[in-house]
């Protein structure tokens, strides 16, 4: 059992929308959702996470994020981690997150 | 195809046999069940026609006895019949027949039967050549796993002393592999040094990461780096190894039982609990730093948090699966149940034991989904030796000979690098004297650390006699530490060997000199006074004392110099 993934893409920003459980069967679907925009290796996209819908979130979903992270180009990148429910915001900031992303 | 007709009725054998002929078929013939048997053993087809009423044996029971020959293999068996009464089709399935045909023989019915059994047939091999190949996969894998298995098993339980008596720990794998790691070790001057660590993900893949883990924890402690520089060394370790996305969340302790301290690095992991004698949580640490592994660390992700051990302490930390443990339901164990159990109700020492009680109770059967790990430590129990002893690494054992060697530290250098490693390892690749690397060790951090936190930090030693002074001398160490500017600490050592009347080499002696930039102190007056009150840190001049044959200073006490005599 695992969640849902829905895109919506802006002209400079790419909305990711995570619903159910965040877990590592979500692994290629996540990937596949911000591939199309990190592939073409365009600068200054900005990707906006909307956890609003996640119910549950493990180590590899972080490490989905770290992969985001790093194929959007790592530092340049604009990565923004919004709507994290209190309990999902607490594995984030366990993880020092905030430290990489923007969590709002 | 090779097709066997069974058929006591020749005219229709023969019949057979030619509309089969005439598709291009191979036909063997048999005229009762018994040859039918034989034939069909002796010449393999890959289609039987059975008639069933016949002499010696009926249809029915030759099909049972094809079917049973056969075993895996699927070979058709298509029954002859005059009747189409439902019970005699019936008895046909159940003898093993996989269909039937009715005389007379019409040429379309029979070619579209044997076109459809074949296609049967070709399918039947192909799912039984992919389940070999799945049984040869299986296979491997289990050599693979187990040679994984003994890899694992030995690297990272190296030298684990997760059975020193103040460990208390329970560890439950998902799989055969555990991706929570949990060592443990004593650095040379007994100080005991523990991980925690949670890899992304679980099972084989998660494991993989543990092993060089393990390695760098292992090397690094028995070597006598300091914690700071063992989180450097994994981080940098696992950023090179480990792909982007897995990460391991760790923590790691010193327990330094001289000092009375604890040291702890929180990355990742949930927090750690410190109880008192009621079972109360009296610190948590919460998780500070980035996991291992995900980036280059800062001079300040290095940093450790210090606190005051006291005899009442006890330190419980545990991996992320424990409260994510799920209950048949999918309900998971949760903070607020674990919390539960430190309610200040004054019987720490249960628990460890009642937490892993109702966790128990709690998932029942239900099937688990993480590794989980709990681990306490006891600080009543932190002085006592591991069974069978202190662990010593074996060494070289170099015949004694004569050497001198000698070092200098200037402010630059002592600000960012703990001499002391270096130092040991250099005596030790020179002369490894086999047992005695845990001694010069302890003398030679007594050695430098007076020289470093008194003569060039000027920092009181009486200050640590309160829990508030406590923080406060190692928050002071730290602030002067960064803003040392100049000053130097020279080190010599020489070595003599000990030759007896008969000219053997039995031993030797070490004399190091120390000198410090510092302003020196009364060492008639801070001798005396420093042996008085080693009660507290324990540590000291009383403990080089204790290990060396002379002890003088020079100077304006900026100057020591010990002896220290080791027998082969």
């Amino acid at each position: 059992m695992s969640g849902t993934i829905s895109v919506e893409r802006a002209e400079r920003e790419t909305v990711i929308n995570i619903k159910g459980r965040f877990n590592f069967e979500m692994h290629s679907q996540f990937r596949t959702a911000y591939q199309e925009d990190t592939s073409k290796g365009q600068k200054g996209r900005k990707f906006i996470i909307d956890l609003s819908g996640t119910e549950y979130i493990d180590s590899s979903a972080l490490g989905m994020l770290l992969l985001l992270r790093e194929e959007a180009g790592t530092n340049e990148s604009d990565i923004e981690i919004v709507n994290a429910k209190p309990e999902i915001r607490k594995i984030l900031e366990t993880a020092n997150f905030q430290r990489l992303f923007k969590i709002s | 195809m090779k097709i066997l007709i069974v058929d006591d009725d020749r005219i229709n054998s023969t019949i057979l046999n030619r509309l089969l002929a005439r598709d291009g078929h191979a036909v063997v013939i048999a005229h009762d069940g018994v040859a039918g048997v034989e034939v069909f053993k002796k010449e393999q087809p890959d289609l039987v026609l059975m008639d069933i009423r016949m002499p010696r044996m009926n249809g029915y029971d030759a099909a049972r006895e094809i079917k049973r020959w056969v075993a895996n293999r699927f070979v058709p068996i298509i029954f002859l019949t005059a009747v189409t009464d439902e019970e005699s089709l019936v008895q046909c399935i159940d003898a093993g027949g996989d269909d039937f045909l009715t005389k007379p023989f019409n040429r379309t019915i029979l070619q579209a039967k044997i076109d459809a059994m074949e296609r049967i047939r070709r399918l039947h091999g192909e799912l039984r050549r992919q389940k070999e190949k799945v049984e040869r996969h299986q296979e491997q894998l289990q050599q693979e796993m187990e040679v994984g298995q003994h890899l694992f098993a030995k690297i990272v339980s190296a030298g684990n002393l997760l059975d020193a008596p103040c460990l208390k720990r329970w560890t439950s794998p998902m799989s055969v592999f555990n991706g929570d790691l949990l060592v443990a070790a004593y650095n040379p001057a007994g100080g005991l040094y523990i991980m925690l660590g949670d890899f992304t993900g679980h099972g084989l893949s998660a494991a993989v990461g543990a092993m060089p883990l393990a390695e760098v924890f292992y090397e690094m402690t028995a070597q006598g780096f300091s914690l700071s520089e063992l989180v450097e060394a994994m981080n940098a370790k696992l950023v090179t190894v480990m792909p982007t996305r897995m990460f391991c969340a760790a923590c790691l302790i010193e327990v330094d039982f001289r000092q009375k301290s604890l040291l702890v690095w929180n990355g990742g992991l949930p927090d750690v609990l410190v109880t008192d004698h009621s079972g109360r949580v009296v610190r948590r640490l919460v998780s500070n730093r980035l996991p291992l592994g995900v980036a280059a660390l800062t001079r300040e992700d290095r940093k450790m948090e210090i606190m005051e051990m006291k005899p009442d302490h006890r330190v419980f930390l545990y991996s992320d699966g424990l409260i994510e443990a799920p209950n048949a339901d999918g309900e998971m164990f949760g903070l607020d149940r674990l919390m539960s159990h430190f309610n200040g109700q004054g019987q720490p020492d249960i628990i460890f034991d009642t937490i892993l009680g109702s966790l128990k109770t709690f998932r029942g059967d239900a099937e688990q989904s993480d590794d989980i790990s709990l681990l306490e430590i006891d600080c009543s129990r932190a002085g006592e030796e591991p069974p069978g002893g202190m662990p010593r690494r074996s060494e070289k054992g170099l015949p004694p000979a004569p050497w001198e060697i000698s070092f200098s530290f200037h402010a630059g250098t002592l600000k960012n690098v703990d001499p002391l490693p270096t130092v040991i390892n250099a005596v030790m690749s020179i002369q490894a004297p086999t047992g005695h690397r845990e001694r010069l060790y302890t003398i030679l951090a007594e050695l430098l650390s007076n020289a470093l936190d008194h003569g060039l930090l000027g920092l009181d030693t009486d200050m640590k006699k309160t829990p508030t002074g406590f923080i406060e001398y190692y928050s002071q160490r730290e602030e002067r530490l960064a803003a040392m500017e100049s000053g130097f600490i020279h080190l010599s050592l020489m070595h003599e060997p000990v030759v007896t009347a008969d000219g053997r080499k039995i031993g030797g002696a070490i004399r190091i000199r120390l000198q410090d930039s510092g302003p020196g102190f009364d060492f008639n007056k801070v001798q005396s006074r420093l042996e008085d009150n080693c009660g507290h840190g324990g540590r000291g001049i009383a403990l080089i004392r204790s290990l060396c044959s002379e002890l003088v200073y020079h100077g304006a006490g900026n100057q020591a110099e010990v002896v220290y005599q080791w027998s082969c």
